[in-house]
């Protein structure tokens, strides 16, 4: 699992490469943008699989996010990814969207508006 | 005739990798074996997300006091329908888990019923000290 | 050209009550399934790629529409929270939008289009906003591109929305589609007659009336006596018994209609009757719309054990020398394999273990074993000592709750044979299709057609075994 980070519109956009599972979620509570209380959006293009283990890490880092008043948004789950996500009811918890700089501007807007 | 696939993958983590792609191709060699090619993607993930979440759900499952275990991952081919089984040697566990709710933002508790949803059986059993979790699909 | 079609929960929120079960967008109107008329739209509309969104599960819809081959587009799916408004969906499908005209349907609503027009030529003229709208939010939106603001007024499209929010819209427009506008949509049925849809498989019986306009799904039996129409749909996995009408109503799918009922103007589902003027529901606590059950008398039981008992003897007597032959060579090749199982017993009998056999369709000895379906050899010999029938309903098991026998009703509907009614008419033998095919022979059968069906039995279950 690859964690690439970037800015677009003062946000934060973090991108993961590869598979999400039981191995590799821990991975991400070591990101210090993904563990901090910044708003973010994860761009997930690069997940090819994902389980309920990545799923997981995902709802920890929303949770934590949340608790502080911040954002986590999704960008571009494909197919299976977003089979885990309708089976779980986890869209729930995400405002999801198909391009991540879009999502990225949106929450900028937001910030800004508050 | 039925054809059976064994893999032996150390009780660690770090192999869950291993474990799911194994699983993976064993659900596409299968395919190919029976001329069966539609749905394929959706068939292979199914295999792939369901041996991901067994193989997890074993190690997690690891006694405290003893060394990590082996896990033994078996595929099994008999007519149209694949079968997988994991069988590992640790404490016993339950498959009647109740779904989590997800509005309290859990981390935990999706595997068992990711594997249910996309297997269409699913079964546990203890027998000699392991559990074996069996799950087979038929392919449309 | 693009299509978003967006349809929350709430828009749909009664079709779970009226038809548990159903997934609102795979509910059928007239019939065909509701979100077959807006993929139709979208390709009259040149939608080269539509996106299904929701704030609830799409699976089953995912399962029924895959990715869109089959209407020669590109389906995708998204979900979306119940708060998004139509900005914000678009917003979240901004790279879907990019570059496109995208024409948004948004709500539970039927469009009323003709499939005769040219709505591609007609949405191109349009400027971006609202095109059309309904109750309850539902609206056909375009987003895109500015029209040409030289261009003459575009006409106002032909195009109508109706909101289906109600078992009353629901069962007035699909008898509308039925009645005044087949000839707008592309339904399914063969038959070169206008205004009648006959699906596959259906058996009707000569005393049996069929009166137009009607629709008749797959898998349906309409037995003597029977008044079909006008007005009337009937979905797919139907019976309709005797001496039975059905005028002005919908049979939805795997519904049985019981002998001498007169449905006018109604709903059947399942055991749910509704009115839609009133929306007055009745359900029955039988599974099945039935005439009044009636006990069997304990001589027609003896006589039909003794039959069973007979005929099972005679099977024994004919397959003895193939059992004697094939049985051996399988079980010494480890091919057949025996599995000891608890079931559910037949009135006063509790519990049964029956061992059961599974012989591979494989090889000359597993194909000819399956053919004279070996495997059921030795359960005949349980039929002589009467704790199974030769043919009824498939064993429930102890284990499996879900196929326990209704202790209430259906106790004395219950028995379990060598061979299923299911089989013998060679219907799926799992769930509800299996349950109405054997529960209605439980109450027609007698013990001179139960011979008949397991001669049925024998013949289909090598088929059945048969891989394709």
């Amino acid at each position: 699992m690859t964690i690439t980070e970037t800015t677009h519109s003062n946000i934060h956009l973090v991108a993961l490469k590869g598979a999400l599972d039981a191995s590799t979620a821990a991975t991400l509570a070591k990101n210090s943008v993904l563990s901090g209380n910044l708003p973010t959006v994860i761009d997930l293009s690069g997940v090819d699989f994902l389980d309920s283990s990545g799923l997981g890490a995902l709802v920890g880092i929303a949770r934590k996010k949340r608790a502080a008043n911040s954002d986590t948004l999704l960008a571009c789950l494909n197919t299976n990814v977003r089979k885990v996500f309708e089976i779980t009811h986890a869209y729930r918890l995400f405002d999801i969207y198909d391009d991540p700089y879009t999502a990225a501007e949106e929450l900028s807007k937001k910030i800004s508006a508050l | 005739m039925s054809h059976t696939i064994t893999l032996t993958v150390p009780g660690d983590i770090s192999y869950t990798r291993v474990a799911s792609s194994s699983a993976s191709q064993a659900a596409e060699l299968f395919l190919l074996s029976i001329d069966k090619l539609e749905k394929k993607t959706e068939f292979c993930h199914a295999f792939e997300l369901a041996i991901s979440e067994a193989f997890a759900n074993a190690v997690n499952n690891a006694n405290d006091l003893t060394e990590p275990q082996p896990i033994t991952i078996q595929f099994i081919r008999k007519g149209s329908t694949l079968t997988a089984t994991v069988s590992d040697r640790n404490k016993p566990f339950s498959i009647e888990t109740p779904m989590p709710d997800i509005s309290t933002y859990p981390e935990n508790g999706f595997g068992l019923m990711l594997i249910r949803n996309v297997m269409d059986c699913v079964s546990y059993s203890r027998k000699d000290n392991t559990n074996t979790i069996r799950m087979s699909k038929t392919a449309s | 050209m693009k299509t978003l079609i967006v349809i929350k929960e709430q828009n749909h929120a009664w079709v779970r009550n009226a038809f548990p079960g159903i997934h609102p967008l795979l509910l059928t109107l007239c019939n065909k399934p509701y979100i077959e008329y807006l993929i139709d739209f979208a390709i009259l509309s040149r939608s080269e790629e539509i996106r299904i969104m929701s704030d609830g599960s799409l699976g089953e819809v995912e399962a029924y529409c895959m990715n869109g081959s089959r209407w020669g587009v590109e389906l995708t799916y998204s979900n979306i929270r119940t708060t998004d408004d139509i900005t914000t969906i678009l917003q979240k499908n901004s790279r879907f939008c990019r570059d496109n005209r995208t024409m948004v349907i948004n709500g539970f609503v039927f469009v009323d289009y003709d499939k005769e027009s040219q709505y591609d030529s007609i949405i191109n003229t349009m400027p971006d906003g609202v095109i059309a709208s309904a109750e309850n939010e539902g609206c056909l939106i375009l987003r895109g591109q500015e029209r040409n603001p030289d261009a003459a007024p575009a006409p106002s499209p032909p195009i109508n929305l109706e909101s289906i929010d109600s078992i009353e819209s629901y069962y007035r427009i699909s008898l509308d589609i039925l009645k005044n506008k087949s000839s707008q949509f592309v339904l399914p049925g063969y038959g070169n007659e206008p205004e009648c849809f006959i699906g596959r498989n259906v058996v009707i019986s000569k005393s049996a009336e069929i009166e137009k306009p009607v629709s008749i799904g797959n898998n349906v039996q309409i037995l003597s006596g029977t008044h079909i129409g006008p007005d009337a749909i009937v979905g797919s996995n139907v019976i309709i018994d005797k001496n039975s009408t059905v005028t002005e109503s919908i049979v939805l799918d795997n519904t049985y209609i019981g002998e001498e009922l007169d449905i006018t103007g109604k709903t059947a589902f399942q055991n749910m009757l509704s009115d839609p003027g009133t929306q007055a529901v009745l359900s029955m606590e039988d599974p099945h719309l039935l005439r009044s059950t009636q006990n069997n008398g304990t001589l027609s039981a003896l006589l039909r054990q003794i039959t069973h008992a007979i005929t099972a003897l005679t099977i024994i007597i004919l397959l003895m020398l193939p059992f004697l032959l094939i049985a051996p060579l399988l079980m010494v090749q480890g091919k057949w394999k025996k599995r000891l199982t608890d079931y559910h017993g037949a009135g006063d009998k509790k519990v049964i273990s029956i061992a059961t056999g599974t012989i591979p369709n494989q090889g000359v000895t597993g194909k000819l074993a399956s053919i004279f379906s070996l495997n059921r050899y030795p359960l005949l010999f349980r039929v002589i000592k009467g704790d199974l029938s030769l043919i009824g309903n498939l064993p429930a098991a102890v284990s499996d709750n879900s196929s326990a026998p209704d202790q209430d009703n259906m106790t004395h509907y219950y028995r379990p044979a060598v061979f299923s009614y299911a089989e013998a008419e060679n219907w799926p033998v799992i769930g509800s299709d299996a349950a109405i095919v054997e529960r209605y022979y439980m109450v027609h059968s007698n013990p001179l057609k139960d011979i008949g069906m397991t001669m049925k039995a024998l013949i289909n279950l090598p088929h059945k075994n048969t891989p394709k």
